[in-house]
């Protein structure tokens, strides 16, 4: 099959909800192929189905129909866990508001979805992934004291520290100032060309949209145009 | 595991919740198990035994064979009166020997002097020495002749267990050595002497031993424990004793439910975390592993520190209580308090805290990407509840003798963790749409009420839960104290006037008529046996009521009369119709419930070694606590014309008239005389230790209320500060808005001191008429206090959340 050379499929995918109005189509018709190592951006107004999309070509969410591949599988007829499975040490995840664990330190960030992973030498994989992005000096900080790019890097630490084939972001400087929104787009497009990890980022800034080895645009569900 | 202790924080509410709940365990265990020990003694002093058998002739070799071959502790004693010579002048003595083991429970005081200091001691009188009642101390250091033998006055006797207290005008006493006794020639054939066999050791060798006495023994011996001989003792004993069961019962529910309500909290806290770990591909086993290693080393934790804080609080309550006492805490050297903790804790953990928290890691990894993913499930509902009621149950069981009482206490459970969220939740939205008017506020509070309902509601039912716990507490407390003060009138008779003899029971009565001393009508008091009822033999009959068994056992009074006695009345059928002679019985109501009697059965009595059968005429229910002559069985004379009897009467007794009571002491002999004043001094004073002890658990009570409120603060936290800021965009005004928050927690906080109070009265009824057997009062206080209190501390939590909300620049909120 031609999915299994590519790290993420889209056939013909739709996705509807019930909402009290009625049955509500935010995804429709949407084929798109993501190769291995590719650095794919989709930008759209907000409301347009970005995170949708994005949560679909994660597995996180179920298409209504057509086909989602994720690493060559089929994640159509597949279980919440079965999806989960085919994750696990794969992915790695960015996103808008964070979602660092309060409380905890950086290290401890880091370290948490190794552990539960079972990966040996958790420690010294997170002590490496928080050096790459420069906060080797605040790993027993509580994230909860860390600035917004701070806190970010922490994300993008933990993020990579697994080593992921594909790399989802949403909206990675949406919380952040421009300036330091800048830089956490650089830290990321630099560890990317690094490890040669894939890419999947979705935003609504223009600035991020250039720096992608291909431009998505998605309006109302629908793609509107796909450059390699 | 590092991020197991850093993220611990997130669970201190949790933690203290269940060192609570183990300490709770842990200290009502040791004490408990302590003061029942010591109530049981309190109560064995009175006799100076478990139990005692008294004749007026020896008893046969073999009882106390056989008492030994039981594993029980054996002492006889013999009384008798005598005279003795204080210079040329008489004196009637009450005479008593004892032999080493005398007595099995309580202790001998003595002192040198009138004045001077009174010791406990282990000691009898040595052979060859006598020890005697303080109004003879003008004998010690002397000489004392009694009967044939001479003996050395060496100590003064001011506390004996067994006689009551001091019983002022009875014959003085002199104490002596039981191996002395035939060197004094004063028991010979005629001579009006008692022998006392008393019995004491474990409750089932008492019991056991109990049983093959009654068949083995003979006419004109009777026993005597407490249950028989103090009834009134033994009903305060038994009250205090479930009194202090219900209340550990309820602290411990209080602290479950904190436990449950703070496990909720932080499942919710979770879930931000779990979807997080989803997405990355972490799998729900083992997130479920992750959270069962977190609840694990928490349940350790918190086992040891509560074990430790359980063990250490039995010291103030040690030295609170040996003020009341007098005397130390018998100690009790077992490990099953610490067992029962840990079990206890890990219980509540894995039936509140697990399942909140499994349901957690099912939480969907999409809600990383969008916060509000629904997810209701009937099965994880089901799950929740399911386990939470077994876990109840199975530390109710544990813990608890009475199974009344754990069914109602699950009932309670039950009714707070199903109903009580429902009626608040309706009653919460009848409230708001009727007060506010106005549009915005009406919206805002809307928007609250779904908040309300995800969860808020819950802690509400909990916080519900614990202020009905704490004032069902309250309420059988003062029903129970209650009951004793308002059976006891002014002049409620504080002497019994037992033993006396058939034939003088009538010259008795007349003679306190005659010197007007207020006393009851004396009745005649047989002790019967129930032998069949309808003519099945009542030991093949399989009742339904536990203490059933019990009763056919054991003899009960029975007496005769013509009018139905003070306090009594008639439930069922009709009263004795003195004047035909058919057989007629009435018996009491307690009686009649546990064997199933009906009007119109037939019972089979044996008294001595008669045999009567006479119907049920009727049911009469009876105040136990009244401190008069109460009886089981009363027929009508014709049917006990025969029987061998003796004679009783309560009498009120006033200062002048003391000398009428000693002359008649010395016309009748045979009457002893119980002094109820010291009886009932002895009743409260066991009601209001048991009330010290309970403070102590109040404060866990109080300690789990307080985390329960904590939750209630932090729950929707995050909510109200998202809505308060959107409300400020809308341009409401701050004070507006804090004045709407507050008056949204005070609502709250009627609406659950209303419902409190409505579950404490009818729970506090129920408990009262069926548990305690006394009856229930409405109190307006309950009301008062609920009402107030929950308004009070609902307005400061809400002041406080509010303040919170208010403190969080707008800034920060927008940006999460
Ligand atoms: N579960 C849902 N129920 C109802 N509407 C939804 C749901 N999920 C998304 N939507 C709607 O679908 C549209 C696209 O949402 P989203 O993918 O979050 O857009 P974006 O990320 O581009 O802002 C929005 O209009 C949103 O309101
Ligand atoms: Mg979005």
């Amino acid at each position: 099959m031609a999915e299994d050379n590519l790290c993420i499929a889209l056939n013909q995918v739709g996705k509807s909800v019930d909402t009290p109005d009625g049955k509500l189509d935010i995804l429709k018709n949407i084929s798109l192929d993501v190769k291995y190592q590719e650095a794919v951006v989709i930008k759209g107004a907000s409301g347009s189905g970005k995170t949708t999309l994005l949560g679909l070509m994660a597995g996180l969410d179920q298409a209504s129909s057509g086909d989602v591949f994720l690493f060559g599988e089929n994640l159509t007829r597949k279980s919440e866990e079965q999806r989960s499975s085919i994750r696990a040490g794969r992915v790695g995840f960015v996103f808008q508001s964070f979602h660092l664990v309060q409380g905890a330190n950086a290290m401890q960030n880091v370290m948490l979805p190794l552990e539960l992973a079972g990966k040996a030498g958790a420690q010294q994989l997170a002590m490496e992934s928080l050096q790459q992005v420069g906060l080797a000096h605040k790993t027993g900080t509580l994230v909860e004291h860390l600035s917004g790019g701070e806190q970010q890097r922490v994300a993008i630490a933990r993020a990579f520290a697994v080593k992921p084939q594909v790399l989802f972001a949403d909206e990675p400087t949406g919380n952040l100032d421009a300036v330091t929104g800048r830089q956490i787009a650089d830290l990321m497009f630099h560890l990317r060309d690094q490890s040669g990890t894939t890419l999947v980022l979705v935003t609504h800034e223009n600035e991020l949209l250039e720096r992608g080895d291909r431009q998505i645009l998605i309006e109302s569900g629908k793609l509107l145009t796909s450059q390699a | 595991m590092k991020v197991g202790r850093a993220t611990i924080h997130s669970y201190w509410l949790m933690f203290i919740a269940t060192v609570i709940t183990v300490s709770i365990v842990t200290s009502s265990q040791l004490i408990t198990d302590r003061i029942g020990l010591l109530l049981d003694r309190q109560a064995s002093e009175l006799l100076a035994a478990d139990m005692v058998i008294i004749s007026s002739r020896e008893f046969d070799a073999d009882y106390r064979q056989q008492a030994l071959q039981h594993g029980l502790q054996v002492s006889n004693s013999v009384s008798l009166r005598s005279a003795i010579f204080i210079g040329d002048d008489p004196q009637l003595v009450e005479l008593k020997a004892v032999d080493d083991a005398y007595p099995l429970r309580g202790r001998l005081e003595r002192t040198r002097e009138v004045t001077g200091g009174r010791s406990a001691t282990t000691e009898i009188p040595a052979r060859g020495e006598v020890w005697v009642d303080t109004k003879l101390a003008q004998l010690v250091g002397s000489a004392l002749t009694l009967g044939e033998a001479k003996f050395d006055t060496s100590w003064l006797l001011t506390f004996e267990p067994d006689r009551g207290g001091a019983i002022f005008n009875l014959a003085p006493r002199v104490l002596m050595n039981l191996e002395d006794l035939s060197r004094t020639g004063l028991v010979v054939p005629g001579s009006r002497v008692r022998y006392r066999m008393m019995f004491a050791g474990e409750q089932g060798d008492i019991n056991r031993f109990k049983i093959w006495l009654t068949i083995n023994l003979k006419a004109g011996e009777e026993i005597q424990d407490l249950e028989n001989a103090r009834p009134e003792m033994r009903q305060a004993l038994e009250s205090t004793r479930k009194f202090f069961a219900l209340a550990i019962v309820l602290t411990l529910v209080i602290a479950m439910a904190a436990i449950a309500i703070t496990a909720r909290y932080t499942a919710n806290r979770e879930a931000p975390k779990v979807a997080m770990l989803r997405a990355f591909g972490i799998s729900q086993q083992s997130l479920f592993r992750y959270y069962l290693r977190q609840l694990g080393s928490l349940w350790i934790v918190a086992t040891v520190s509560g074990i430790a804080l359980g063990w250490f609080t039995q010291f103030p309550l040690q030295w609170a209580l040996d003020g009341w006492f007098g005397k130390t805490l018998p100690q009790v050297h077992s490990l099953k308090p610490y067992f029962s903790a840990g079990l206890v804790g890990l219980l509540a953990l894995a039936g509140f805290s697990l399942p909140y928290l499994a349901n957690a890691t099912a939480t969907p990894p999409m809600q990383v990407l969008r916060t509000a993913v629904n997810r209701r499930s009937w099965m994880r509902g089901l799950l929740i509840t399911g386990s939470a009621i077994v876990a109840v149950f199975v530390v109710l069981v544990l813990l608890m003798q009475s199974s009344l009482l754990a069914v109602a206490t699950l009932a309670l459970v039950l009714a707070c963790a199903f109903i009580l969220p429902l009626i608040l939740g309706w009653m919460v939205k009848l409230l708001l749409f009727s007060t506010q008017r106005r549009f915005w506020l009406r919206q805002y509070l809307l928007s609250r009420l779904q908040a309300a309902s995800r969860g808020a509601i819950y802690v509400m039912s909990g916080f519900s839960l614990v202020l009905i716990s704490i004032l069902l507490i309250a309420v059988v407390k003062d029903e129970l104290l209650g009951s004793w003060q308002e059976q006891l009138p002014e002049n409620i008779p504080n002497y019994f006037l037992i033993n006396i003899r058939s034939d003088d029971i009538e010259a008795v009565g007349a003679y306190m008529q005659q010197h007007r001393i207020e006393a009851s009508t004396p009745y005649a008091l047989a002790r019967a046996r129930l032998k069949q009822i309808n003519s099945i033999d009542a030991s093949a009959i399989d009742f339904v009521h536990p203490r059933a068994e019990h009763m056919i056992k054991h003899t009960f009074n029975i007496t005769h009369a013509r009018e139905l006695p003070d306090q009594n009345e008639i439930i069922a059928g009709e009263w004795l119709d003195p004047d035909n002679p058919r057989p007629q019985l009435s018996v009491e109501q307690g009686m009649a419930d546990k064997l199933g009697l009906e009007v119109g059965d037939e019972l089979t009595l044996t008294v001595g070694s008669m045999t009567l059968r006479a119907p049920v005429t009727s049911i009469r229910s009876v105040v136990w606590e009244n401190f008069k002559p109460n009886f089981y069985l009363i027929a009508n004379p014709e049917l006990l014309a025969d029987l061998p009897q003796t004679g009783l009467l309560s009498a009120f007794i006033e200062e002048q008239n003391k000398a009428d009571l000693k002359h008649l002491l010395q016309r009748f002999p045979s009457i002893t005389l119980l002094d109820i004043t010291e009886l009932m001094a002895r009743v409260r004073g066991i009601v209001d230790k048991a009330s010290v002890a309970l403070q102590f658990f109040f404060l866990f009570a109080l300690a789990s209320a307080l985390i329960v409120l904590l939750a209630a603060i932090q729950t929707g936290r995050h909510e109200r500060e998202i809505e308060s800021s959107l409300l400020r965009a809308l341009s409401a005004h701050t004070n507006q808005l804090y004045r709407v928050h507050i008056l949204e927690f005070t609502l709250m906080g009627a609406l659950i001191g209303f419902f409190s109070a409505c579950f404490a009265t009818v729970a506090g009824w129920a408990i009262s008429v069926y548990f305690f057997n006394i009856e229930f009062h409405f109190s307006v206080a309950v009301w008062a206090y609920s009402l107030l209190s929950s308004c009070l501390v609902l307005t400061i939590a809400g002041t406080l959340v509010s303040r919170r909300v208010y403190n969080v620049s707008p800034m920060k909120i927008l940006r999460s």
